[in-house]
């Protein structure tokens, strides 16, 4: 790792040291405060993609396939091109390139070319004077389709080969498949005092983010090519344009606008991003898209749905000694992340606890279903699920305490897991301890009467990986600051604010390095003309490396104004302070300037002012192919304890308080942290209890509308208490790790643990409805009834 | 195809739409449902009479045999309305529970009977209550049972020419209780699975009279028969409501497996549901349920 990757967690100006770990030496991080953009998305001014309008500006819709898997025998278009305000038609063949979010796996074409192979793939783009027009023309057109088997079951897509899917894929309808074993796996279940197997089932769930995918386009007259796109990945969209539309990349630019929400799902470069630049490209006009909430639903790129069988065994004081996990993940219809989905089903599971050795069997295969994808907490939040609760089985066989058999296989900190990760700091412990003595579980666990429990699971997540999608070593992420003459700092960074708060991340380490109030900074973020490259927003990686990276710039920066200030005067720079919007003398509170005067100042000594910062991270990962997926710099690390209740009659459950605690590393804005800890589980609950992503026997969504795929509401809500544990990384910027992802992770085995505590049912099949609570109910009963001896 | 629509100013003017030879009109008051009808595409009518602004069907009333309610009367004007709320808190409560806050401001009793969904929450209540519909038409007015009025899945009594001018809520009994329970698929803003509306009359400690309905649980909102016989004339003991109950789930209702629940839960959840509820004191919550 370079020096530049790498400031330490301290406070700035810290002094004698460096590695300062007390909150009162920073003047704005650690502290709660509005976002930089509240105000505005408060009051409806913040422009968002569907608030863009241009002079001439067409409406582009899109022609969706009717059929879950055919091929297309003929389209003829002939009659939508004729209607009057039609200005283009697209199909297929006018992109033939394929693409995918990995390079390796690309499989998606932005119009159907030859098969379609979900009901809602797009066959045809129009676009016309105005929506209706668009939508009148699509009914105008004609398509031959020529129907195929459907797969909706991804056992059968495991085991029959024709026809294809995706046809030029070697193995059948395997999307991607990984064996990895570390250490011997059966000798240690052999040699284990208990052994659980068991089933559970993770159905599939969406993002729903109440802003619905909108992109626009403009191609002006000297062959510039501009999106603007509700994307959380603006550098991934800005490579797959150039590939797809054969343009140079520099003839491209792309730009985020202010975004209503992704959790994953806007991570992925989507068909309408084609479309619109298409067909801007040939009618010369400005294009607007923008999908319907049910083309939402279609697009997709959710939760997998997960078939999971774990086998894990523990000796008799509760050490886990192996787990053997085997999972067949539905895809549905591309490839999107799956490669990565794969590998993380099975190489996220590997802490807070200990692993002697472990064994993962992880399967992806394809069927005709809306594609899946990323969704927040991708890949890990289904096998956490399955384990958390074979956890609690292991403690109920010994009789153990869930808490502390939790504790007893602690990984601790600075330690490497048995696939190979490094463990920086680990606050997992003081995470259980918050959770316990905030729910007072002592007392209450197993008191509560039955119909009423209370639940416990833990967890980790990656802040980012060292794995870019496309294999390169230039940094990860970079960031460029520009100041001006009036005190004004800018900072143009690549990475795209989706609601989660990076803009603001980035104004108040600038703010806190430069000794500035927060609103002398603007962001200027998300454009690719303007920015330097970031990654972007997935893989909860904004905060530690865009953070970094904003460190090392504006430190580069400080470092130009402490000098133009100390030679006015005549002083050692050690003695220079930027504080509180001046400069002052250490050693001579007399003496002080503004920092307007201090960039003023060393623009005439050093030039015009301005400084670059990047990121990087060192090398990490296991030694083996895979290896390195899953490998982070920093692991966060969550404990849940949920209380919830049983209604015996209706089969309903109620959870009635969630307690989070959550190591982030450090808290840099505590309001941003507590809220997206509370967004987490009420994600997390939301899945457990009341969303289902799913399809028909014809493979039809069953309720593409925010009417039929439930969201709960504020009634359906329990009280979440946020419990921050900061554990200080060395390597996060001021000690910094995520917080948007991880906190997912517990809510549902927690829900889980709680209901089998309230009375006395495992629920392994998620999502938990009434109905499925009131069979479970029953046949607890049959079970009890049978005389012993009996069964 | 965009539908012709007609906006009446006035009870005339939406009457004589209506009269109008050729095909039939859509009445639209709130628009709650036909808006969602039209962009899906499930109702296609060639011509729309807009009755949102005709007065003469806004507004309660109270007369000698009740209290009337206009056919346009908002669930949120009826959530407002202090006559309402002591002579119909049942009706008050299925109002809560329709929808979110901007569908109470536009959905209207005139079109939840006029719809005649099987799963609107407005529907049961009138039924427990006796309520009664007027319609009006160019060639006089009549009164109809809202239980006669809505007699088939989407399906009602009202002639092509004929609007929904009001409803007649008869004056409450003394000591009548009024019960009201929604299952949905959430705690607010879903369509329900089951709906459950009782209306019990005492005398001394035995039931004297009782009108039930559910919604939900059958093509069209139903009236519970077999509840109102096995409880009329009986003292309303813990066991009777669990027993009146039971019947009451096997002969009364025929739910269906949907998207939203199976025939299986419908049919468990009702029968506890209505016992819990008949063996409530007060079966009316005060405040959302929590």
């Amino acid at each position: 790792m370079s020096a530049r990757d790498l400031h330490g967690p301290g406070a700035p100006w810290g002094g004698a040291e460096p590695g300062a770990r007390s909150n009162s030496d920073f003047k704005v991080v650690g502290q709660p405060r509005p976002k930089v953009d509240g105000i505005a998305k408060a009051t409806g001014a913040a422009v968002y993609t569907d608030d863009l309008t241009f002079p001439g500006m067409l409406h582009a819709k899109t022609l969706r396939s009717p059929h879950a898997h055919a091929r297309i025998v003929r389209i003829d278009t002939s009659k939508a091109r004729a209607l009057k305000g039609v200005h283009a038609v697209l199909t297929g063949d006018s992109m033939p390139i394929k693409y995918g979010v990995i390079p390796w796996t690309p499989d998606e074409n932005a119009l159907a070319v030859d098969k379609v192979r979900f009901i809602g793939d797009p066959v045809a783009a129009v676009a016309a004077i105005d929506e209706d027009t668009a939508n009148a023309a699509l009914k105008l057109i004609e398509v031959e389709y020529e129907l195929l088997h459907t797969y909706l079951d991804p056992f059968e897509s495991l085991q029959r080969k024709e026809p294809q899917i995706h046809e030029d894929k070697k193995g059948g309808n395997i999307s991607k498949s990984v064996q990895l074993e570390f250490g011997k796996v059966e000798e240690a279940l052999a040699g284990a005092e208990v052994v659980v197997e068991d089933d559970y089932f993770f159905h599939g769930s969406t993002h729903a983010p109440i802003e619905p995918h909108c992109a626009v386009a403009t191609y002006s007259a000297d062959g510039v090519l501009t999106l603007w796109s509700a994307t959380q990945i603006t550098h991934y969209v800005h490579r797959a344009l150039a590939r797809v539309l054969e343009l140079p990349a520099h003839r491209i630019r792309v730009i985020q606008p202010c975004l209503g929400g992704a959790f994953g799902g806007k991570s992925d470069p989507f068909s309408l991003e084609f479309c619109v630049s298409k067909l801007a490209m040939v009618t010369g006009r400005p294009v607007k898209m923008l999908w319907t909430r049910e083309e939402v639903f279609y697009a997709h790129r959710g939760r997998h749905p997960m078939h999971l069988h774990y086998r894990s065994g523990v000796t008799k004081d509760g050490k886990l000694v192996g787990v053997d996990a085997k999972i067949l993940i539905d895809g549905g219809s591309y490839s999107s992340f799956g490669l990565v989905t794969t590998y993380y089903s099975g190489q996220l599971l590997t802490g807070p606890y200990h692993f002697p050795t472990y064994r993962f069997d992880s399967t992806r295969v394809f069927t005709n279903k809306p594609p899946c994808g990323p969704k927040r907490g991708h890949g890990s939040v289904q096998p956490r699920f399955a384990f958390e609760v074979q956890l609690d089985q292991l403690a109920e066989k010994l009789a153990l305490d869930p808490i502390e058999i939790r504790r007893r296989n602690f990984q601790g900190d600075f330690t490497r897991t048995v696939n190979g990760q490094r463990v920086t700091s680990n606050g997992f412990l003081q995470c259980l301890d918050e959770v316990e003595s905030a729910s007072r579980w002592k007392e209450r666990r197993g008191k509560l009467g039955f119909g009423r429990g209370l639940g416990v699971a833990g967890s980790m997540y990656i802040s980012g990986t060292n794995y870019p999608v496309y294999p390169n070593d230039m940094p990860q992420a970079g960031v460029q600051l520009k100041v001006d003459r009036s005190g004004l700092v800018t900072v143009f960074t690549g990475g795209n604010d989706i609601g989660q708060g990076s803009n603001s991340m980035c104004a108040y380490i600038v703010a806190e390095e430069l000794g500035i109030p927060v609103e002398r900074v603007r962001v200027v973020a998300a454009d690719t003309d303007l920015c330097p490259v970031d990654l972007g927003a997935y893989s909860s990686r904004v905060t530690f490396m865009v953070g970094n990276a904003t460190i090392d710039a504006a430190r580069k920066l400080r470092e130009k104004l402490v000098a133009a200030v100390a030679e006015k005067w005549e002083c050692a720079p050690a003695r220079v302070r930027l504080i509180e919007g001046l400069a002052i003398d250490l050693e001579d509170t007399a003496r002080s300037m503004t920092s307007v005067e201090a960039f003023q100042l060393a623009e005439t000594k050093f030039d015009t002012l301005g400084s670059t910062g990047s990121y990087n991270t060192p090398k990490l990962g296991g030694d083996y192919r895979g290896g390195t997926i899953g490998a982070s710099p920093a692991y966060s690390f969550t404990a849940h304890v949920v209380d919830a209740s049983v209604d015996v009659e209706t089969g309903r459950i109620t959870v009635h308080d969630v307690w989070v605690a959550h190591d982030c590393g450090r808290a840099l804005n505590p309001m941003i942290v507590a809220g997206q800890m509370e967004g987490s589980a009420y994600m997390g609950l939301a899945e457990a209890l009341f969303e289902e992503h799913d399809v028909n026997r014809f493979g039809l969504h069953r309720g593409p509308s925010l009417l039929d795929y439930r969201l709960p509401t504020s009634l359906d809500t329990p009280d979440f208490h946020a419990r921050i544990v900061e554990s200080i990384d060395p390597e996060g910027p001021y000690g910094a790790k995520e917080a948007g992802e991880g906190p997912l992770h517990p809510s549902l085995p927690a829900l889980s643990n709680a209901v089998y505590d309230a009375v006395g049912i495992r629920l392994k099949h998620l999502p938990f409805t009434p109905a499925k609570v009131l069979a479970a109910l029953r046949e607890k009963r049959a079970a009890a009834s049978v005389p012993q001896g009996v069964r | 195809m965009t539908p012709e629509v007609t906006v009446a100013r006035s009870l005339d003017e939406a009457l004589a739409a209506l009269a109008r030879d050729g095909a039939a009109a859509h009445v639209l008051a709130g628009g709650t449902d036909l808006m969602v009808e039209l962009r899906t595409g499930r109702t296609r009518p060639e011509r729309v009479v807009d009755v949102w602004k005709v007065g003469e069907l806004r507004g309660v009333r109270e007369e000698n045999e009740g209290l009337r309610l206009g056919a346009l009367s908002t669930c949120a004007e009826l959530l407002r309305d202090s006559r309402v709320a002591s002579h119909a808190p049942l009706l008050v409560a299925a109002c809560r529970e329709v929808g979110a806050e901007q569908i109470q401001a536009r959905a209207t009793l005139g079109g939840n009977l006029g719809t005649a969904s099987p799963a609107a929450d407005l529907n049961p209540a009138l039924v427990a209550l006796g309520a009664r519909v007027r319609l009006r038409s160019r060639r006089g007015a009549r009164e109809v049972a809202v239980d006669e009025f809505l007699c088939g899945y989407r399906k009602t009594l009202r002639e092509r020419d004929e609007l929904i001018e009001s409803v007649l809520v008869p004056t409450r009994p003394a000591h009548e209780r009024q019960l009201w329970r929604k299952v949905g698929t959430r705690r607010a803003q879903s369509i329900s699975k089951l709906t459950v509306a009782v209306a019990l009359a005492f005398e001394g400690a035995c039931v004297s009279a009782v009108r039930a309905a559910a919604g939900s649980v059958g093509p069209r909102t139903l009236r519970l028969a077999t509840l109102e016989r096995e409880l009329v004339g009986r003292p309303l003991s813990p066991a009777l409501c669990r027993s009146a109950a039971a019947a009451c789930a096997r002969a009364d209702i025929t739910p269906i497996d949907d998207v939203r629940s199976t025939a299986l839960y419908r049919r468990h959840a009702f029968a506890r549901v209505l016992a819990t509820l008949l063996a409530e004191p007060d079966g009316v919550p005060a405040c959302p349920p929590s």
